[in-house]
């Protein structure tokens, strides 16, 4: 028969007690935060993955940001290519209108001054600003990009965004690109191109739409061909200065050049929607990877409500049942039932 | 009738004595290793009168402690592994809560952050004001790698002040042990009672369990021996082994950490024992300082070498953001009047990785001038954001942890395996401190007094003594019928 002392019972109930009471605190602990983890410890595998996850939504935040700021930009520009359009229309309608024998040189003087307006217009197109950028000056983006004779005074640089993991997308056509003829776009590198601490594989296939390279027949990219003349700006002028001399032959033969120009811009704007349309996908890609990460996160963090409140009911019964049982052993002994 | 009024005498004695163990045993029931005693009796030596041989009445043959000395060892080794587990869990406690992201911000939410700050430059980097949101953010990275590089030496020395007490703690024990055991032997050559020295010898020794384990035996010329486990004998008979600390530079060290406490034998002290310890507190926390907080400050100097070294690598092909003049053949200016016009650093360069998290910093030249934190890869051109970008992608490069994994997979691995650690230990010492329970309620219910025991016992014992004071009455009175005779 199992021999039972005083300090044997009380130590008995002691760790009974001290178990349950245990129990209770970390209930009660998780029922107040409602986190089934409350320290690595609790569970290190959810608690690491929680973490991880919680970066990776503060990245596709800062991606949705960026994406955002993407948008911004590729919208102004494109914004400026319509109007630049628009212009260039204009200023096409005014040469097809004049290019007839039809109007005289008093006429096309007055003429000459409306065209003298588009210029001045599309150089304002040309020198916009989204906040401090100067939006068509390469990466010189500090530097108005036209001066006044539509001289090109911004650099050919391409700027990359990352607007979601390891999507990057060009945000910006340069000067060049826009107002002088298309032949001397460059191809756009990815912005890690110049760092040897990057592993290149991954970065070289990145997909561009924009600008693609001009390659002749022997696989070499052309020089740059002399472009100065051939400018949106220098077509503008040279339609005034037409206009202005009243020589039709000069305006006529200016007109293919208005719809090289037009045709290019065009170009340009359809391939600004497809970047446009590829960011908003991302964008909408992220947000929803953002909701699943919360979800994920969720399971792993919080605690189950019902679980957990059903949990503590239970070791509250435990526990006023142990504090009964434990009224009925202390405090009582033989002595209590000898008479003196 | 003499012998009558005798064998009453030693009823009355023998009960009288049982009476006064009972009262021992029940006034002592709190107290802490007592083990209850209990009256050996036996038949007094019978004396042949008239050819009979006849008895004598009742002698006390001793006053015995009921103990067992495998119990009282298993005790002892389970104190020995319980409370090495609960150190153990307690200071790895302290160790997890350091890394605690669970619902406040911790170094790796800041790394993001930082990260981030440079995506954002990437977006503006011709605006000045991120750039010093981008410092900010740096400066908070700074501040973290420190505390909890800080934190963690903290611990340590916290751990080398906890031996120093537990070592005096120790030898304290130690003379007490060796004290009783001259005690316990000058008594017992009288033939005396020990039980209670015994008890506190017992006592003794189950506080030496809980800093390490311990082994006893009573060597072949009777002196009580103790030894430590993996260390060896620290009392024999009246003579003790002391411990000692003594601080030891890096070199000596057991963890390579400056001036880290180590555990010697009083009379050796060219010889560390630290790492000999078996079981309880020492080994523990020594555990705790050699290993689990050894590991953890490499891992963290090694995330931080990694971070400042990589981002200031990037950051040194960058040029300022401000206007550079041109040479005539189109070179930069190496310099201008604010310094340094591209290959500065970000932080300082960390030479080696020992202690890079500790004593991280931004650059001089990051902390002078916002626009020396370079986002362009050429110059002149404020647009340029290529190096804020290749910074905020070290992200997600696997360049920490022999090139395989990235930063944050190697942070979240750190705190992974701190956290399996914690949890296991947690574990363990749930466990230990129910085999303890066991032990200790398999000590109780043995040696424990039971007040309901003791009472019978009393009820027993004092009508036994009524009994043998009846028989000296009637012994008296039948003395009175003869004496009563003459009259």
């Amino acid at each position: 028969m199992t021999r039972v002392s005083e300090n044997s019972s009380t130590a008995s109930l002691k760790y009974a007690l001290n178990r349950t009471k245990a129990k209770m605190e970390d209930l009660q602990l998780k029922g107040s935060t409602l986190k089934s983890i409350t320290k690595p410890s609790d569970n290190p595998v959810s608690n690491v993955e929680a973490m991880a996850l919680t970066s990776s939504t503060n990245d596709n935040i800062q991606y949705l940001k960026n994406a955002d700021f993407a948008l911004l930009n590729l919208n102004v520009t494109e914004k400026s290519l319509e109007e630049l359009t628009d212009l260039l229309s204009k200023a096409k309608e005014i040469a097809i209108a004049q290019s007839s024998d039809f109007f005289n040189a008093d006429v096309r003087k007055n003429v000459a001054n409306e065209v003298q307006q588009l210029y001045n217009q599309s150089l304002a197109v040309a020198n916009k600003k989204v906040g401090l950028k100067n939006i068509f000056s390469g990466t010189n983006t500090l530097t108005v990009p036209f001066d006044s004779n539509g001289s090109y005074k911004g650099d050919s640089g391409h700027i990359s965004l990352e607007v979601s993991r390891n999507f990057f997308v060009p945000v910006n056509l340069t000067g060049e690109e826009v107002f002088f003829s298309s032949e001397d776009s460059d191809s756009i590198e990815s912005p890690l191109q110049k760092f040897e601490q990057f592993d290149k594989s991954t970065i070289n296939n990145i997909s561009r739409e924009l600008a693609t390279k001009e390659v002749d027949e022997d696989g070499e990219v052309p020089a740059k061909p002399f472009k100065t003349r051939d400018n949106i700006f220098a077509q503008l002028q040279a339609l005034t200065s037409a206009l202005e001399n009243n020589d039709p032959e000069m305006i006529q033969g200016l007109l293919e050049k208005f719809d090289n120009s037009i045709s290019r811009l065009v170009t340009l704007r359809t391939r600004i929607g497809s970047i446009t349309n590829s960011v908003e996908s991302s964008k909408s890609g992220l947000e929803s990877e953002n909701v699943d990460h919360i979800s994920r996160k969720s399971s792993l963090l919080d605690a189950d409500v019902a679980d957990l409140f059903s949990d503590i009911n239970k070791q509250q019964a435990i526990l006023k049942t142990t504090y009964q049982s434990t009224q009925g052993v202390m405090n009582q002994t033989l002595m209590d039932f000898l008479h003196r | 009738m003499a012998d009558l009024l005798g064998i009453g005498k030693s009823g009355l004695f023998a009960s009288k004595k049982a009476l006064e163990v009972t009262g021992h045993n029940m006034s002592n029931v709190n107290t802490e290793g007592y083990s209850r005693q209990k009256v050996i009796q036996s038949t007094a030596i019978p004396v042949t009168t008239g050819g009979f041989i006849q008895g004598t009445g009742v002698k006390i043959d001793g006053i015995n402690r009921v103990n067992d000395e495998f119990i009282d060892k298993r005790l002892n080794a389970a104190i020995s592994s319980s409370k090495f587990y609960d150190a153990r869990s307690e200071h790895l406690n302290q160790v997890e809560s350091i890394f605690n992201e669970v619902d406040s911000e911790g170094l790796n939410q800041i790394l993001n952050k930082f990260f981030n700050s440079f995506r954002e430059l990437a977006n503006q980097p011709e605006n000045e004001t991120i750039r010093s949101v981008v410092r900010d953010n740096a400066g908070l990275v700074v501040k973290d790698f420190r505390r909890i590089r800080e934190t963690l030496d903290l611990q340590a020395g916290n751990i080398d002040r906890k031996l120093a007490t537990s070592v005096s703690d120790v030898n304290q024990i130690l003379n007490h042990v060796a004290d009783l055991n001259g005690k316990i032997a000058t008594i017992e050559a009288q033939q005396g009672e020990s039980g209670d020295l015994r008890d506190q010898r017992d006592v003794a020794l189950k506080n030496l369990s809980e800093e390490f384990k311990v082994h006893t035996y009573t060597d072949e010329k009777g002196r009580f021996v103790v030894t430590a486990q993996g260390i060896g004998t620290l009392v024999t008979g009246l003579h003790t082994q002391e411990l000692a600390v003594i601080s030891k530079n890096k070199e000596h060290s057991s963890n390579n950490m400056n001036g880290s406490v180590e555990i010697v034998l009083k009379d050796r002290p060219s010889q560390a024992v630290t790492g000999k310890f078996q079981g309880g507190n020492l080994a523990a926390i020594i555990k705790v300082r050699n290993e689990d907080l050894k590991k953890l400050q490499d891992d963290m100097d090694g995330i931080a070498f990694q971070f400042t070294s990589s981002v200031n690598s990037i950051h040194r092909q960058g040029f300022v953001n401000r206007p550079i003049n041109l040479g005539p053949d189109g070179t930069p200016a190496q310099a201008d009047s604010k310094g340094l016009t591209t290959g500065l650093d970000f932080f300082t360069q960390p030479l080696t990785k020992e202690g890079a998290a500790g004593s991280i910093d931004l650059s001089d030249a990051v902390k002078g001038d916002l626009s020396n934190i370079s986002a362009a890869l050429a110059p002149n051109a404020p647009g340029d954001n290529r190096v804020a970008i290749a910074i905020s992608k070290l992200q997600h490069e696997r360049i920490a942890g022999e090139d395989s994994v990235t930063l944050e997979e190697k942070y979240l691995q750190t705190i992974g395996s701190i956290g399996l650690e914690t949890g296991k230990a947690r574990l363990d010492a749930e466990q230990s401190s129910g085999i303890l329970a066991q032990a200790n309620s398999i000590r109780e219910r043995l040696t424990g007094v039971s007040i309901d025991e003791e009472t019978a016992n009393m009820v027993r014992y004092q009508h036994a003594y009524e009994a043998s004071a009846k028989m000296m009455q009637a012994a008296d009175e039948m003395f009175k019928t003869v004496l009563e005779l003459k009259r």
